[in-house]
């Protein structure tokens, strides 16, 4: 039962902020997942939960007690590196068991219990190898399996899998996600990567430069962007965002993109529903499944021209432009057979997102 | 074109061949010369052109090991019968072996200047390094006030030849009384390669990831475990490295033994040559001695090839 709260935690490195007051709370037995670019401050706050960074300003709470003046090793943590940083000198054995070597725990308990965490993880037959016989994802599980151990109150992991490649990251990802549902424990996981932090939070913080930007669970963040920076980091492909001027019309409403001369017809509520924003600076934000084409004209559909066409498998992302603008949108594969081919596009309300471009701020407009 | 290539790479390989085997010769030369002196009986030392081959004999050392007086008349036959191998070798090169009162043996100076270089050498050597390695380690992980200038000023001690120093260095040891004494050989080849051993453990413990121990303080240990229990064992090539210099340099130092010390803290190096005064100068003994006195450095260095050649990181850590 743990729970982790940051209050107001600042943090300098010399007279760069790079946590500017930072509010989270973690429930127990939660996955969250701290995403943003590099720089921006995620990988500090993790350490400075672990006591390995010390914060300017502000509070750090596991269960209720602030932990801030206190060293790493009493904080009963766990953390996980990218670096694995399994102690080269040192046997798999050696290094799960060397945080139970910290307490007072007899030979043959910490036997048995390295011995149940390595069947957990399926390293049992890895126990008496070095560390620079291991493969990469082996010489993870060992880091897990020494973080797992001690059974800490919380489990902190530093982008654990980004040294790994594309296809042993996917299958270290599922088993991640498998160890915290059997094992469950309160978890801070740090990453760059959002479809790791898509997969595998219960909710996600988004962050950059310093700032925390949106908390919510995979979908909110998805599906609710807060503000400019979140719908363009989140998902991929990228969502399109376009300068948007919206128009009444006589029996709907019009937003056109790009300066084109038309634009798509959105529902009469959006008026409303943009609360006097209308006339501002507004930016259309538009994931590529929310552009639906149509080979031919139909009521709400504008022409447009295909550019680019980048076959992804199980769907195509085809390049439109309208306007000046490319917007992208996501269609069946082979539905478009190549650039020059003359379409019908339209934006599908009900996803659309609209920001005001001075703020970034999404003005939450559902239709 | 590519045979070409190849037969100048051929050929380029051969003469790099014999150039290393050129300057290994030249190298071991001298080397060669001293142990093999140091097994020849004393006629064949000095023999112009020099002699090759010899049956090797062990007297050298005995002559080494023993006090020993010219004989005016050779020995009895029953003398000669009575005593025992060493004697005899001894006998043979038409000296005798000093014997008190009791008849005891005499020993020579060469085993206490031998112990004293071996008690001064290790004790500097590990002083030396056990201080350069918390040094360094503190140097790494921590933010120092001014710790370019600091470092600067630990490789300055090192700009001068430290004989330039000799004199005053003399006189001060002198009024406090540590001329010929251990401890002052000690303290003066521990200042020394301090700053030596502070620079290189410097670069070996840069090279050490900081996170072996963030992760050994999140485990639930302090800072001094983490010290002894992670980075130590992960210093041990740059530890060792360290250590086979700084005894080397502690080892071989001759010019302040020489002035520091004359009887009871003499080191072997200035003692070996002192031999050459005592009557005609039997240039196997000194062989000998030398022989010996190349022993301990050469033994040192070949306990510790494992660690000098082993690399820093190995695959435990991805970049």
């Amino acid at each position: 039962m743990t729970q982790i709260e940051l209050r107001g935690v600042q943090k300098f490195f010399g007279a760069v902020q790079v946590i500017k007051d930072l509010n989270l709370k973690i429930a127990d037995n939660e996955f969250i997942v701290l995403l943003g670019q590099s720089g921006c401050g995620k990988t500090t706050t993790l350490r400075a939960v672990a006591g390995l960074e010390t914060i300017d300003e502000g509070d750090i709470l596991i269960d209720g007690k602030p932990v801030q003046h206190l060293k790493a090793a009493d904080r009963d943590i766990a953390m996980v590196f990218q670096s694995f940083s399994l102690y080269p000198h040192m046997s798999v054995y050696e290094n799960i068991a060397f945080p139970l070597r910290a307490t007072r725990k007899s030979k043959s308990e910490i036997d048995a219990e390295v011995r149940s965490v390595a069947k957990t993880l399926q390293i049992s037959d890895l126990l008496a190898k070095k560390p620079s016989a291991l493969s990469g994802g082996d010489m993870q599980r060992v880091a897990i399996g020494r973080a797992l151990v001690r059974r800490p109150k919380a489990m902190l992991m530093d982008e654990p899998i980004g040294a790994l490649d594309a296809k042993l990251r996917e299958e270290m990802r599922a088993e991640i996600k498998r160890l915290h549902i059997k094992q469950g424990s309160t978890t801070i996981y740090v990453t760059h990567d959002q479809i790791e932090a898509m997969s595998l939070a219960d909710r996600i913080v988004i962050m950059h430069e310093g700032v925390l930007q949106q908390v919510g669970t995979p979908d909110e963040v998805y599906s609710r962007p807060a503000n400019l920076f979140v719908a363009q980091f989140v998902g991929s492909p990228v969502m399109n965002v376009a300068d948007a001027a919206v128009a009444e019309t006589t029996s709907s409403a019009s937003v056109s993109v790009g300066g084109a001369a038309s634009g798509f017809e959105f529902p009469r509520a959006l008026l409303s529903k943009l609360n006097g924003h209308a006339g501002s600076e507004l930016a259309l934000g538009i994931r590529p499944e929310g552009v639906l084409i149509r080979r031919d004209a139909a009521d709400g559909f504008l022409p447009v021209e295909t550019q680019i066409v980048e076959p992804l498998g199980s769907f195509d992302i085809v390049d439109l432009k309208v306007g000046t603008k490319m917007l992208r949108a996501r269609t069946k594969s082979g539905f478009v057979s190549g650039p020059g081919e003359k379409v019908f596009a339209r934006i599908d309300p009900t996803q659309a997102h609209f920001f005001d471009k001075a703020s970034g701020r999404s003005l939450e407009v559902r239709l | 074109m590519a045979a070409v290539r190849t037969s100048t790479e051929i050929g380029f390989n051969r003469a790099a061949v014999v150039a290393v085997l050129v300057v290994t010769i030249i190298f071991l030369a001298p080397i060669y010369w001293i142990a093999s002196t140091a097994f020849k009986p004393r006629n064949l030392a000095t023999t112009i052109p020099p002699t090759i081959v010899f049956q090797p004999e062990i007297s050298p050392f005995v002559k080494l090991f023993t006090k020993r007086s010219q004989l005016r008349t050779p020995p009895t036959p029953e003398e000669y019968a009575a005593a025992p191998w060493w004697e005899r070798v001894v006998f043979d090169g038409g000296e005798k072996i000093v014997r008190d009162g009791k008849g005891e043996v005499q020993w020579s100076g060469y085993p206490n200047r031998f112990m004293n270089s071996l008690i001064i050498a290790i004790t500097s050597t590990v002083l030396a390094v056990g201080m350069g390695t918390f040094t360094a380690y503190g140097f790494s992980r921590f933010k120092v006030k001014g710790e370019a200038d600091l470092l600067f000023f630990i490789l300055s001690t090192r700009m001068l030849p430290p004989v330039v120093v000799a004199i005053p260095m003399f006189l001060m040891y002198r009024a406090v009384g540590l001329n010929d004494s251990h401890i002052g050989l000690i303290i003066l080849y521990t200042a020394f390669n301090l700053s030596f051993s502070v620079w290189l453990m410097k670069g070996f413990m840069d090279e050490i990831p900081k996170e072996y121990e963030e992760a050994a303080l999140v485990d639930g240990y302090t800072r001094m475990e983490a010290f002894f229990k992670i980075v130590l064992p992960e210093a041990a090539t740059g530890i060792a490295a360290t250590a086979v210099f700084c005894f080397i340099t502690a080892w071989n130092e001759y010019a302040f033994a020489l002035i520091m010390t004359n009887r009871r803290a003499q080191t072997a190096p200035p003692f070996i040559p002192s031999q050459v005064g005592s009557g005609l100068p039997d240039w196997t003994v000194i062989a000998a001695g030398t022989f010996l006195f190349l022993l301990p450095v050469a033994i040192f260095t070949f306990l510790l090839r494992n660690h000098l050649l082993r690399g820093m990181s190995f695959g435990a850590i991805r970049k």
